[in-house]
């Protein structure tokens, strides 16, 4: 369904297999590595220019891996990875990466590696192969050992990846050092793959809400979608919307309109979720808002004309959710906007409009003959007034 | 010649891999109000059931079932021409390959599973573009306007049908990767006054098969579509292949499009969005910037989704007359839950007597034999074997609303074997069903043998509140006499004395006169006759009929025959396994329970 990235240390096991030396620690893990040995220490969850952010640091002595660690921690990372360093000149790195696009996969390669690869583009050759059974013409191509190349392109598939990354990347003769690599992974394949990779191997960058936590968490439940990604906890306009591209639509006029900052979350729910499934999620955004230190509030609940995710059924979850904190909502002087078609919209509409007048938080209620964009203009006319 | 082509050449024909429900009955739907004769789709694999029953307009149909593609009858799968794929993301790739492989014929297919892996799609790519048409990975799938409805595009109840005109065939393509999008787009194209000529959702998985160039020159080679409204968001740079195909000249006609995706300017980091694709990778992925692409290879390509509908209302493409020939279809239909086949028709009775004489010759092996059994000892007149043998073959069956016949069917879709459905079906028979032919023979016998007038046997029972067993139809009434015990009745001509349905009839003739239905039913007329025949032609004293009475030896001539019925109900359930059996909820009336445990 989506491409998720996984920890270094998973992809260079992945790819590498036993041969791979680097020790995956968190800041209580017991680890012993060789008093004499040089190594690198890296925080390891997914994060994008590292050696910017000084979350790499090379050629250590064993006796400085703890300090690094210790420090890290302190500032709230909680996954690392320590290798052995590899001596190698700063001429030596390359850069490789493998995409898999419509076709097979597409390579990316340059002599030129290291951490400046985006400014130095001009130098990357493209080119585009069906799979591992073209590993020799890589290795032509880019003069690495062709033993390599053909045990990536055959994980590739097996392991279900979608997009990995090494850079930079070391040839010496024979012998090859990924340095750094970066791996995302195809997660509808994670049944498929037989443990070689797990949920427990995807990285948060960013650490999640306690909501969207809770949220995805949820959406593993169903084959429905259910989505929650928070902007500003403080926000004015909450959005409970529905479909991929309707969700979508109807945050980009709040951008038009230069609400951009108003918007405390996005989020959907599409595929037909059960009026439970509504309610737990709808439960969420509603805590949420009402947590918010905006003074003035909007929840809009929106969608587009839904093809088979019933409106009644959904909108009863949504009323569950909402009779739950209905008196909150109103003494918070919380309006509700709304917008939806669909399968049984008109009976949806009604149960809805009847019970956000009955708790006076009704700002405005419309189907299928309005814009997809009215409920959410209305509320922004609501907080911004 | 094109898919669209051959599609209205009649080329309809789908199989469905999987059942959800709402979507195989607006297919159905779409097929009644576009008009076409029969439902576009044929089969459907499933392993559970060997039927399907939908509305086909006001009636319903069975669909069959099979459990593989290769079980269906070669006949039928030329007859097909789409697979519909309704299963799980894992399953999808493999169960439309194989498809493809058995009807090698076929047109295309749409999955809708979101989840499906990216290495599967790839491969049904690598391995099917060229030749068929699959849309999705994800998505809600393909629809030309009054020819084919494949998947829940434009919409699973019959209003979003009607409201969305996606019957009447149109001028405009719409072509979305957002499921909801589409049907957004398609209520944006028909309020605008126009109509859908095909609308194809490509879905927002990152390698959908059928893709925006396959959809554009699908557009461009169609005679029928004049423009081509498009919804596409960030991530992924499909669009790209749009300005290729503008470049190229080979997409010429006017197209307005919308790409969603500047609220993802909002956050600190690109945000993976509700589709797969919908993530910014690089920065030609934005909205904004594949926005401003497709402007300068001259797209309408508007900022705001307001602009975009002003844009699809002022496309040079001719409005409708308004006039709108639509067929109507009741909403309010009540489906049936249970099927079954009329086991037994009564509307054809032999004349099982002809003057004074019985006309079946009572020839038969089995009747003889039954009836030593239950006697004990061979019958001495062909008058008994005849009247058993008439009685046999009324009570057969008597329709699939019965008790028993319901059980049995309710058991057998359970799954359960024929003795376990059959014992069902009998474990209902007792005072209120089928169990009255005892109970009226026990009250004929007493009032012949106590000698009590009619008048005082109808107040007997009427003081003890209770109804007399063998009298009382729901159907027949005064004046409209139930034909089998019409048919029955005539074995009194055969017989020189008849006092129990003499009585039996006396004591109609009383009932009656209360209330119309309260005539003799059939377990009274066969009761009564068989005091009579038993008595006259076997020579049976009045205690020996009290024997059999308590021995309840008269509910057997409902219960032998009566589970010939049941068997063949249940072989019809085999036939046509339509599932585990549920009440559905509206039939059932559920009380609170706090609202009749008012203990005082």
């Amino acid at each position: 369904m989506a491409r998720v990235k996984v920890s270094e240390y998973r992809a260079k096991r992945l790819l590498l297999g036993d041969s791979y030396t680097g020790v995956s620690v968190t800041k209580d893990t017991q680890f012993s590595v060789p008093q004499k040995g040089r190594y690198v220490v890296k925080v390891d969850q997914g994060i994008k220019k590292r050696f910017k952010q000084k979350l790499v640091v090379i050629n250590i002595p064993a006796s400085e891996i703890r300090k690094h660690i210790r420090a890290w921690s302190k500032k709230g990372f909680t996954r690392f990875l320590v290798e052995e360093y590899v001596e190698h000149s700063p001429q030596s790195e390359q850069y490789l990466s493998f995409d898999r696009i419509r076709t097979g996969v597409r390579v990316l390669f340059s002599t030129k590696g290291g951490i400046d690869i985006e400014e130095s583009s001009a130098s990357v050759q493209s080119f585009d192969i069906r799979g591992s059974e073209d590993s020799a013409y890589v290795s032509k191509k880019t003069l690495i050992p062709e033993q390599f190349v053909r045990t990536i392109l055959s994980a590739f598939d097996a392991y279900h990846l979608a997009f990995l990354e090494i850079n930079p990347l070391v040839v010496i003769g024979s012998k090859v050092w990924a340095l750094d690599a970066a791996l995302l992974v195809d997660d509808a394949g994670e049944q498929l793959v037989h443990g070689a990779w797990s949920e427990a191997d995807y990285t948060e960058s960013k650490k999640k809400h306690r909501r969207e936590a809770t949220v995805a968490e949820l959406d593993k439940t169903t084959p429905a979608s259910l989505k929650l990604t928070i902007l500003n906890p403080h926000g004015s306009l909450f959005f409970l919307l529905s479909g991929g591209g309707g969700s979508i639509t109807i945050g980009d006029h709040a951008v038009s309109k230069k609400a951009g900052s108003l918007i405390a979350n996005y989020g959907e729910y599409s595929g037909g979720p059960t009026r439970e499934e509504t309610y737990l999620y709808a439960r969420e955004i509603i805590g949420l808002m009402l947590s918010s230190k905006s003074k003035k509030r909007a929840l809009v609940i929106a969608g587009g004309i839904a093809n088979f995710t019933d409106v009644s059924t959904t909108f009863s979850g949504i009323i569950d959710a909402l009779t739950e904190r209905a008196s909150d909502l109103a003494k918070a002087n919380v309006k509700v906007f709304v917008r939806r078609g669909g399968p049984r919209e008109a009976e949806g509409l009604l149960q809805m409009k009847q019970f956000l007048k009955h708790h006076r938080i009704l700002g405005s209620i419309s189907g299928s003959a309005a814009r997809i964009t009215d409920a959410v203009e209305k509320a922004i006319a609501y907080v911004t007034v | 010649m094109n898919i669209l082509q051959k599609l209205r050449r009649g080329q309809d024909g789908i199989v469905v891999g999987g059942i959800h429900e709402p979507i195989l009955q607006s297919i159905v739907d779409f097929d009644y109000l576009a008009g076409k004769k029969r439902p576009s789709i044929r089969a459907i694999v499933t392993g559970t059931r060997t039927a399907y029953k939908l509305f086909f307009g006001p009636s319903e149909v069975l669909i069959p079932c099979f459990s593989s593609i290769e079980s269906i009858p070669a006949s039928l799968r030329l007859d097909i021409a789409w697979f519909l794929s309704l299963e799980s993301g894992r399953r999808a790739c493999d169960s439309v390959t194989h498809f493809f492989e058995q009807v090698p014929h076929a047109l295309g297919a749409h999955i809708f599973a979101e989840n499906v892996p990216e290495v599967h799609a790839t491969k049904l790519l690598q391995r099917f573009l060229k030749t068929y048409s699959i849309f999705g990975p994800s998505g809600v799938g393909f629809l030309v306007s009054g020819f084919l409805k494949l998947g829940a595009i434009g919409g699973v109840s019959l209003e979003q049908i009607h409201r969305s005109h996606i019957t009447e065939k149109g001028s405009i393509a719409v072509c979305s990767t957002s499921g909801g999008m589409t049907n957004e787009l398609i209520h944006a194209v028909s309020d605008s006054g126009r109509r859908v000529s095909f609308a194809a959702c490509v879905g927002g998985d990152r390698f959908p098969v059928f893709s925006l160039t396959d959809a554009f020159t699908l557009a461009e080679s169609d005679p029928n579509t004049d423009a081509v409204v498009y919804f596409g968001e960030l991530g992924g740079d499909d669009e790209y292949e749009i300005i290729t195909l503008i470049e190229e000249k080979r997409f010429t006609k006017p197209l307005v499009a919308y790409i969603a995706g500047v609220i993802d300017e909002a956050f600190e980091e690109h945000v993976q969005f509700g589709h797969a694709k919908a993530l910014v990778r690089k920065n030609d992925e934005s909205a904004r910037a594949k926005r401003s692409a497709l402007r300068d290879a001259g797209v309408h390509a508007p900022d705001t989704f307001s602009g975009f509908l002003k844009a699809i209302d002022e496309l040079s493409v001719p409005r409708g007359n308004g006039k709108m020939k639509k067929k109507e279809m009741s909403t309010s239909r009540q489906k049936t839950i249970l099927t079954t086949r009329k086991i037994t028709g009564i509307g054809a009775l032999p004349k099982l007597v002809s003057g004074k004489k019985i006309t079946s010759h009572g020839g038969t092996l089995f009747v003889p034999a039954l009836l030593e059994a239950l006697l004990g000892r061979p019958p001495k007149s062909n008058v008994t074997v005849a009247y058993t043998d008439a009685v046999f073959r009324l009570l057969i069956d008597h329709g699939g609303h019965v008790s028993g016949a319901v059980n049995t069917m309710i058991t057998a879709r359970a799954g359960r074997d024929m003795a376990t459905s059959l014992s069902a079906g009998l474990l209902t028979i007792g005072s209120r069903f089928g169990g009255a032919v005892n109970a009226a023979a026990g009250a004929w016998l007493s009032g012949v043998s106590r000698n009590i007038s009619s008048a005082d046997f109808v107040s007997e029972w009427g003081k003890r509140r209770e109804p007399i067993p063998g009298i009382g139809h729901k159907k027949y009434r005064l004046g409209i006499p139930d034909p089998r015990v019409l048919a029955l009745m005539e074995f009194k001509n055969v017989l020189k004395k008849h006092p129990h349905s003499d009585f039996a009839q006396s004591i109609e003739k009383i009932t009656v006169r209360k209330k119309g239905t309260l005539i003799l039913n059939i377990d009274g007329a066969i009761s009564a006759l068989f005091l009579d025949i038993l008595s006259e032609k076997e020579g049976l004293t009045n205690a020996e009929l009290q024997t059999l009475v308590r021995a309840e030896f008269f509910n057997a001539f409902f219960i032998l025959p009566r589970s010939v019925g049941f068997v063949a109900h249940f072989l019809e359930q085999k036939k046509n396994d339509e599932g585990l059996f549920r009440l559905p909820d509206e039939l059932l009336h559920e009380t609170d329970t706090s609202s009749h445990s008012r203990i005082v």
